[in-house]
């Protein structure tokens, strides 16, 4: 499938073939399905003797019900406090013996694991991998540090930074039902009224074969891998999975607008709207390839239009991002971020944002602005492949957002094709009051300043 | 589970022939142009070559009362220049950038300032992406209206930057363990204030020059190549210039009374931010493998450490926590810290002390030395295994001035380090009562 993209790039860059050209990469990556239902992908890349080992359960934050926000996340924590057979921290100190780096993440979608080694050592941490997944044993003092630990978490990463209180609060205010309205890390309340027993459930609730996923990059050989991953992971139990609710989050009627107060400053202005996202089996759908074109059109690179207008010309805010993921598991919002200029007022950025986004929807875009973007997309197709660990990243947050890795070079090629009346017409169709919600962080000043300081 | 347990025993074995299982790519000394000295590692499975610029002109050699001027000459490279087929101005060096599908990054650190490219290696691509590279390192044009522009934007980022503890934090204990040393001094909106164009053109003159220039290549070019792109990128720059004033030499923390070393800031937030540490080592120094080692056991190791377990795995305190050494060129020094609810500050710091303190005094066990080699020696690989960290790797040992074979023999070096070796080396280099500490935001 590379082979097919590559040759689109001949053809923006210049019309003669490369020798880089040759290669097919459908050959170098396997997929397997093992009798307990347990999904593995393997990517050959033998140009270092390192692998990247990843497991995925589809199981986040948005699989959670009222007054237990943040339970996936608490188990991830808790997913290194041993099992029946490796006592608590035992699993870090082992990965660590064997060279490995290994962490875990949590998002909205989906809970992951992973280890990076040595190629020779994969074995090791395919073990302790599979040897978690069924055999969790923490006890309960173990929960009560951890869940202290948890806490500290949120204080460091939400309730003192203001952007990402911003953000807690545009996600509860935008959705009404859908579970993408409660923070991963989960409300302060609820982490504090988290039992040990409610990590063991979510736990025997979600970690089984058939709702996991095992990607395996680097120098390895496919068929060597397959055998140890039958060894262990072949030998945990499928069991039944509760029942998903879909959640669907009711249409918008209106612009809603929320307000943090929060010690900073700069004001914030986030505006975002309802947006579709790609639905697995409609990869045909033009209009999220359209929106994650229209996002680069606006701020992929220094002279993109927002930061171009915003930022340099107008000056107005001091610094603009355009988000929007067209693969994900629940609802999507296309978001415009800013962070004002000096003495600038929000209302000013948000008649400057509206005022840009007035004109691409009545004038369209440059067929040359979206060349760039084109061209950006695919020289980016060669630099991820520098990362082994970002390869197993792409295949696994592909997987779980309901596609197969082999979608990816479809989507990338359905990218190209994409016009400019395609990204005016998704500007004029979503980015409209109707699914708008503002979110303003009004700064406020620290009660204590820095230079009061003391020996 | 049984050999599970038995693991580290058996790749202690294994250390030996790690090695030999696989080649290490090599360093190539390319010629040198201009003043600068150059290196190369080719590697030809994916079509694209990654090249650093590496100039010495890093924040330390910011003016009085200028603070951040290096720092804007760096970031204002792109923002304008005189390019052997004109002038290009800020818009159209982007368009050309994203036209080429390339990425060119500027940064500077205390040290250095650094230009990297990553572009695609097809001759037509590369060559108009070091092009105008080379343009931004010998002729940027430092436009007043930008210039004005991009100080009003950093002002504004650093008031913002001054409400946020971690910020707060890291600027004053700079103050505090680099003294009298120009990277005591951190920007402030009035330094920025003070810088026009005519300093930046004036500091780029100065800095930006052949002979404090390193250049490292990384990707699919031969040595041919490689050349071709080290004489186009530095062919305007000239070669050497005016004499540059020696920097004051770093001054050893010296040991002071408790209550002069620590501070402590009031602010209000949530969590107490602990910053302690001294000044160190520089990265040639022979006792760079036994710090490295012995750092893995007290705050390096991730979960594997000493800190980690006091402070997070034992009592809950903090999410984060860590030390490690920065060595540079130059002297560089050693940071431990964390993030504590406010009134958790006094207990936490009191555990990250004794930990530090006990390390220092009795070294690690037999079992952890183990453990560090264990884990450092077997994932060597994993330092080196794609473009982006051999460029790393190569920019380092050209900047330190470290032998060419340095990643041949690191598992050697990691291997022949002993117990006491860490316990010298950490008793030489730090000392408690030598320890500058900043605590922000403690509750009683």
């Amino acid at each position: 499938m590379r082979s097919n993209l590559l040759r689109i790039s001949f053809l923006l860059f210049i019309c003669t073939p490369l020798a880089w050209a040759a290669g097919a990469d459908s050959v170098d990556t396997h997929e397997y399905r093992l009798a307990n239902g347990l999904k593995l992908i393997v990517r050959e890349d033998h140009r270092a003797p390192t692998v990247a080992h990843m497991v995925w359960y589809r199981a986040g934050s948005m699989d959670e019900v009222n007054g237990k926000t943040g339970v996936a996340h608490v188990l991830e924590h808790m997913m290194f406090k041993g099992t029946q057979k490796v006592k608590s921290g035992e699993f870090s100190r082992l990965v660590a013996a064997v060279g490995g780096r290994e962490n875990a993440f949590t998002s909205r979608d989906y809970t992951a694991y992973f280890q990076q080694v040595e190629k020779s050592k994969l074995d090791e941490v395919i073990q302790l991998e599979a040897d978690r997944m069924s055999n969790l044993n923490f006890d309960d003092a173990e929960f009560l540090k951890e869940i202290q630990v948890i806490m500290e978490e949120r204080r460091l990463r939400t309730e003192d930074n203001p952007s990402s209180l911003l953000n807690e609060a545009l996600m509860a205010t935008a959705y009404m039902s859908s579970p993408y309205r409660h923070p991963v890390i989960g409300w302060m309340n609820d982490l504090q009224n988290m039992k040990a027993v409610d990590a063991r459930d979510w736990y025997r609730s979600w970690y089984a074969p058939n709702n996991a996923t095992v990607v395996i990059s680097g120098d390895v050989d496919p068929k060597q891998v397959l055998k140890t991953v039958e060894k262990y992971y072949g030998a945990v139990d499928a069991h039944e999975l509760p029942v998903r609710k879909p959640q669907i989050e009711p249409p918008q009627k209106g612009i809603k607008q929320v307000q943090v107060k929060a010690p900073a400053d700069s004001a914030q202005l986030t505006m975002s709207w309802k947006v579709p996202r790609l639905e697995p089996g409609k990869l045909d759908d033009v209009e999220p390839y359209a929106l994650e074109l229209l996002t680069a059109v606006l701020d992929g690179y220094d002279n993109a239009r927002l930061n171009r207008t915003l930022v340099k010309q107008e000056k107005v805010v001091n610094d603009v991002g355009v988000g929007y993921d067209m693969i994900s598991r629940g609802p999507e919002l296309f978001l415009i971020s800013t962070t004002m200029a000096k003495g600038k007022p929000v209302a000013q950025a948000q008649a400057s944002i509206r005022k840009a986004l007035d004109e691409l929807k009545q004038k369209g875009i440059l067929e040359s602005e979206l060349k760039r973007i084109k061209v950006r997309i695919l020289s980016e197709q060669i630099y991820k492949r520098d990362s082994i660990f970002g390869q197993a990243m792409e295949i696994g947050g592909t997987e779980m957002a309901g596609f197969s890795w082999k979608d990816i070079d479809y989507m990338l090629e359905k990218m190209q094709t994409i016009t400019p009346d395609q990204v005016q017409a998704v500007a004029r169709k979503y980015l409209v009051d109707e699914g708008l919600t503002i979110a303003i962080l009004d700064p406020q000043a620290r009660q204590s300043v820095a230079n009061k300081e003391s020996k | 589970m049984h050999a599970l347990k038995n693991a580290i025993g058996i790749y202690l074995l294994s250390f030996g022939v790690l090695n030999s299982a696989y080649a290490i790519l090599p360093i190539e000394k390319l010629d040198s142009y201009n003043g600068a000295k150059a290196y190369l590692v080719q590697t030809k499975a994916l079509p694209m070559v990654d090249i650093e610029v590496s100039i010495d002109a890093g924040d330390r050699y910011d003016p009085v009362g200028k603070s951040g001027l290096a720092d804007m000459t760096a970031a204002l490279m792109n923002y304008g220049v005189r390019g052997s087929e004109g002038p290009l101005n800020e818009a159209q060096i982007a368009d050309e950038i994203a036209d080429l599908g390339a990425n060119i990054g500027l940064s500077v650190s205390g040290e250095r300032a650094t230009l990297r490219i990553r572009s695609l290696s097809r001759k037509d691509l590369r060559d108009r992406a070091v092009n105008l590279a080379a343009a931004m390192l010998s002729a940027p044009t430092y436009d007043p209206k930008i210039v004005d522009r991009e100080k009003q934007r950093t002002i504004t980022n650093l008031l913002e930057a001054e409400t946020k503890p971690e910020y707060v934090l890291e600027r004053r204990f700079m103050k505090s363990v680099y003294g009298n040393y120009p990277l005591a001094n951190s920007p402030t909106a009035k330094s920025v204030a003070a810088v026009n164009s005519a300093d930046l053109k004036q500091f780029h003159k100065q800095f930006y020059r052949g002979d404090r220039m390193i250049v490292s290549i990384v990707g699919d070019v031969d040595r041919a190549q490689a050349n071709d792109i080290v004489r186009a990128l530095l062919q305007k720059v000239p070669e050497s210039g005016s004499a540059i004033a020696k920097l004051p030499e770093l001054q050893r923390s010296p040991i002071e009374p408790l209550a002069q070393r620590e501070i402590q800031i009031p602010f209000d937030s949530q969590q107490a931010h602990i910053a302690m540490g001294m000044t160190a080592v520089t990265r040639n120094n022979p006792d760079y493998y036994p710090l490295l080692v012995g750092n893995y056991v007290l705050g390096g190791g991730g979960f594997a450490s000493r800190l980690m377990a006091e402070v997070r795995e034992e009592r809950g305190l903090a999410y984060s926590v860590f030390s490690y050494f920065a060595p540079g060129k130059d002297t560089g020094i050693f940071q431990a810290g964390l993030q504590t609810k406010g009134d958790q500050a006094v207990l936490a710091l009191e555990v990250m002390s004794s930990t530090i303190a006990k390390f220092i005094a009795d070294g690690p066990t037999p079992t952890e030395l183990i453990a560090a080699k264990s884990n450092l020696i077997n994932g060597y690989p994993l330092r080196i295994d794609n473009n982006r960290k051999l460029l790393d790797n190569v920019s380092s040992i050209a900047w330190n001035d470290l032998p060419l074979d340095t990643m041949d023999v690191w598992t050697k070096q990691v291997e022949a380090v002993t117990l006491e070796q860490v316990n010298k080396a950490f008793q030489k280099y730090l000392a408690m009562d030598r320890m500058q500490i900043v605590v922000l935001g403690a509750k009683k």
